[in-house]
């Protein structure tokens, strides 16, 4: 009933209110920036002094942590520990386990690793908490980006939440049946089976209905389309993607020069 | 088996609160049309009954079981929901395996099972449709099929949520004709609904829903004939109940029967 089209919270604030390819310029600059830049600890630091403080500005800071910690810090941790084991680097053994060292080097490159990772998810969470995905596509298809591609991401940004919110309805289609979703584990595995069929069914039907609706506004016409809602693009935000640009440029030229 | 609604308060994780305050007693064997704007709480009341949803305060109450003390499944052999749009129920590859599925559930014998998913299918008219695969039939008859496997289960209680949306006439008699059936098994029926006329030709209590309380509650002709008090949620009387007023019949009419009487006797 309350469905969510996308992660997109509706704020006014001054992230929400920037150009959306300026905000994408922004989350690659740091993700790049945060991948290429040959300083240790970069990637730490742009949590520090970008990350944090920018979900601050977007107004979404609470949001944005229990996403953090509930979804990328679990899969940072994972990451970090894997290579910490794993990474056959240095000679300096802090702790043996059975037949794996784990030497400083290794624990270093694991926990660079693992805050890189966490700077590109929770830039790109940022990122989609604070842009409205049509908002965004319709800038980019203004810009020549062709509709089908848009339509490919904007579908999929949209279809996550969707596909819950519907799997939702049809657990409590199958509960109001007797199907038994509580109890032991063979028997909630048992009952995946009237959950997984209406959901593919139903999201395969979506995709044609949609498609058909979709065409039937004139899709894929050749005609120079007019949109009913002109997204601004103010010269602060030209000047500022320039400028993150040439971060980006400067952070991959120093890497390729140091190394 | 009673329904008893004590001060029923239901507020949703976004803060909005669907229900605040309804109490109501729905006795064994009753009819019931709830009807109100969208928005009013009716879903968010009924997805109480079988404890899909939980109160935040007040209770629900079942029979002897209390919702909040039961699970679902174990509801499920009291109450019987059928959903709204049959494709987020269905899931088996033919009708028969479908309907089996709900009283499977609970538990019953074979004999049994097989003896209630006959009655199903004979009340549904589906009889003839058994090895076809659900999504092969017409969304009318899908709609038929979720009926079919709810009405299997043999619950004291059963509930449609908006049954007729989307159906052409004849499959809305067929809807109409289970209900009728179902009320010769001495079961409860509650229906959501929009459809007026089919609320005022087969409902003996109405419950107006608005802004998630009870607006109003009664035999289906006094309220039917509250035309103003109705308009707060937006539902307008039947045609012929509009009708009859215009032409100062005496009584609240609601169906044609009703209509073509009291203009006999005043001619």
């Amino acid at each position: 009933m309350h469905e969510r089209l996308s992660f997109h919270i509706k704020r006014d604030s001054f992230i929400h209110n920037l150009n959306p390819l300026t905000k994408l310029v922004l989350t690659l600059t740091l993700i790049l920036i945060a991948f290429t830049f040959p300083w240790y600890w970069t990637p730490h630091l742009l949590v520090l002094v970008a990350i944090i403080p920018l979900s601050l500005l977007g107004k979404v800071f609470r949001e944005f942590s229990v996403t953090a910690l509930r979804l990328i810090l679990p899969a940072a941790g994972f990451l970090f520990l894997m290579q910490a084991f794993f990474q056959p680097v240095g000679s300096d053994v802090i702790f043996k386990f059975y037949f794996l060292d784990v030497t400083q080097e290794s624990l270093m490159f694991a926990f660079r690793n693992a805050m890189r990772v966490f700077v590109m998810v929770s830039a790109f969470t940022l990122f989609l908490v604070t842009t409205h995905p049509s908002e965004l596509m319709s800038d980019l298809t203004r810009r020549g980006l062709p509709g089908q591609f848009s339509y490919v991401i904007i579908s999929t940004l949209q279809i996550l939440p969707q596909i819950i919110a519907k799997s939702q309805t049809i657990i409590a289609a199958q509960r109001s049946r007797g199907l038994d979703t509580e109890s032991s584990f063979f028997k909630r595995a048992g009952s995946l089976i009237p959950l997984v069929g209406p959901l593919v069914f139903g999201s395969l039907m979506e995709v044609e209905e949609r498609a058909i609706a979709i065409e039937a506004r004139g899709f894929t016409s050749k005609q120079t389309k007019t949109s009913l809602h002109e997204i601004p693009d103010p010269s602060f935000d030209q000047m500022l993607r320039w400028v993150l640009v040439a971060l980006i440029i400067l952070s991959i030229a120093l890497n390729l020069w140091l190394s | 088996m009673n329904i008893e609604i004590k001060d029923l308060r239901f507020t949703y994780p976004t803060g909005l609160e669907a229900v605040s305050g309804i109490s109501l007693t729905l006795e064994a064997g009753e009819q019931v049309a709830i009807v109100g704007q969208n928005g009013a709480g009716k879903t968010t009341l009924v997805r109480h009954f079988n404890g899909l949803l939980q109160p935040t305060s007040g209770s629900v109450k079942i029979g002897d079981w209390d919702t909040k003390k039961t699970s679902v499944a174990k509801l499920a052999s009291r109450v019987g929901y059928v959903f709204q749009n049959p494709d987020e129920q269905l899931f088996s590859r033919d009708v028969l395996t479908e309907v089996t599925f709900g009283p499977r559930n609970l538990g019953y014998s074979k004999e049994k099972t097989d003896g209630l998913v006959e009655r199903a299918l004979a009340l549904t008219e589906l009889s003839d449709k058994t090895e076809t695969n659900p999504y092969d039939l017409s969304p009318t008859w899908r709609k038929m099929v979720a009926l079919a496997s709810i009405i299997a289960m043999d619950t004291p209680i059963v509930i449609f949520d908006e049954p007729t949306t989307g159906q052409d006439a004849v499959n809305v008699a067929r809807i109409a004709n289970v209900i009728a059936e179902l009320q010769k098994e001495g079961k409860t029926v509650i229906t959501i609904t929009h459809d007026i006329d089919f609320c005022a030709e087969n409902f003996e209590r109405v419950v107006a829903l608005s802004k998630g309380q009870v607006l109003l509650d009664g035999p289906a002709r006094e309220i039917l004939g509250q035309e103003e008090i109705l308009a707060q949620t937006y539902v307008e009387p039947p045609q012929l109940t509009r009708l009859g007023k215009r032409l100062r019949l005496k009584e609240t009419v609601r169906n044609q029967e009703e209509f073509l009487n009291a203009i006999a006797r005043r001619a």
